[in-house]
């Protein structure tokens, strides 16, 4: 049927995939309907240049535990055309690993400088910034003692909807059992952040991550 | 996950990755559930008619489903979205913005909001986008059974008939309305793509 989307798949990594995913295919949306499913949220008007710096609380604030780094990269289509003023989300787990949402019961350690989430805009060229500290890995299934890689989430709001992806470091051990990395097969590279040496700017390095929306993403954004 | 072999020149998209259970709620503001305050302390209401939709969303069980991040994006009681090509338009109603993100604890949800209005050809609906682990992201819109326009929605009729049902919000008073939002299974709810090709 030429209406239909995409079958979403159970994921791998996340303990309530089976119970949580939709059976059925997705319904296309009709092009006279695609503007109503884009939201704007007021917030996206008054963000503070201090949220994208995730290595303090807030501006002042002592720095947190672990190794500042830089994560920076460019929001683009497939066409390499910049994705401007959309809205990027990023939270990680602190250096030891741990969350600071209320549902990470690992009890790892909180480090009281440390908050994990940051937002910001992407620029006229589609550019964006965030500071923040490297994340520990994690046990994510203590049952099968099943380790998640060190890795940053991220949220992107376009013209329409949403991607969510994540970013991973290269080297770290725990990659190559990851599912969400063996799902992605070679294609896994697009996701690690390529390293990149900040000398005298007060970080341990930094990390280059160019985000491509299209393709199979399940996102439409527009580029105006 | 991985993309198909290609000899065009288009860059390659990123892959797309699980949510994970740690979506951090408070990246919005305030966790929010009635839209028709989005000032406290200010005598000045939105336009339109105040309504209360209950509702719960439930996985393939008829479990609850527990720590799901709900948005709700709707028009206001004109019919017009909050979007910043409209910031001038004069329809738009300052005390409405339409949005609202919610992280519900147990699976079950209150929302206090205006009854939208017809945006243009289309019926009055509600954007529910639904983040939640185990899932990425889905999206759906909920429309009001008794409302003569959904007959012709350009949504409504590009899913079949007997699919309507599901998205339609029930009236169970005077002001009060209800809506289940099943995940996966029978029942389902239908959701939609917005994938471009
Ligand atoms: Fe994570």
């Amino acid at each position: 049927m030429s209406n239909m989307g995409r079958q979403i798949e159970i994921g791998p990594t996340d303990n309530t995939s089976n119970e949580r995913t939709p059976r059925s295919r997705l319904h296309l949306i009709p092009e006279a309907a695609r503007a109503s499913f884009a939201p704007y949220a007021p917030y996206n008007y008054g963000i503070a240049p201090s949220e994208s710096d995730m290595t303090r609380i807030a501006a002042g604030r002592p720095r947190a535990q672990g190794d500042p780094i830089k994560v920076t990269g460019k929001l683009m289509d497939q066409f390499g055309r910049p994705i401007r003023n959309s809205l990027i989300e990023m939270w990680n787990a602190n250096k030891h690993g741990r969350y600071t949402h209320i549902e990470d019961h690992s009890g790892l350690p909180l480090d009281p400088n440390f908050l994990g989430i940051g937002r910001t805009l992407s620029d006229d060229e589609g550019n964006y910034e965030f500071w923040t500290i490297r994340p520990g890995e994690y046990l994510a299934r203590p049952d099968i003692g099943r380790y998640r890689p060190k890795h940053i989430h991220m949220s992107i709001r376009g013209g329409s909807s949403r991607m969510i992806t994540q970013m991973y470091f290269a080297g770290d051990p725990h990659n190559d059992t990851d599912p969400m990395r063996i799902l992605m097969g070679d294609n896994f590279d697009k996701n690690i952040g390529q390293e990149f040496a900040t000398p005298d700017e007060g970080f341990d390095c930094g990390y280059k991550f160019d985000i491509v929306i299209g393709g199979k993403n399940p996102t439409f954004f527009e580029t105006t | 996950m991985a993309q198909p072999e290609t000899k065009s020149n288009l860059l390659t998209a990123t892959n797309e990755d699980t949510l994970g259970p740690y979506y951090p709620i408070s990246l919005c503001d305030n966790d929010s559930m009635d839209l028709t305050v989005i000032r406290s302390g200010i005598i000045h209401k939105p336009v339109g008619e105040k309504i209360t939709i209950t509702g719960c969303v439930k996985d393939i069980n008829g479990q609850l489903a527990n720590g799901c991040l709900l948005e709700f994006w709707q028009a206001n009681a004109n019919g017009i979205y909050r979007t910043p090509d409209n910031e001038t338009h004069e329809l738009l109603d300052p005390w409405f913005n339409g949005y609202a993100r919610h992280r519900t604890k147990d699976g079950n949800f209150t929302l206090t909001t205006i009854k939208p209005g017809a945006c243009g050809e289309r019926a009055p609906n509600i954007t529910l986008t639904l983040f939640s682990d185990g899932i990425m992201r889905v999206v759906t819109q909920l429309f009001f059974e008794d409302e003569p326009s959904n007959e012709t929605d350009a949504l409504l009729l590009s899913i079949p008939e007997e699919l309507r049902e599901r998205l339609m919000i029930k009236k169970t008073g005077s002001g009060d309305y209800n809506i289940e939002i099943i995940m996966a299974g029978d029942n389902e709810t239908p959701f939609f793509d917005d994938l471009l090709s």
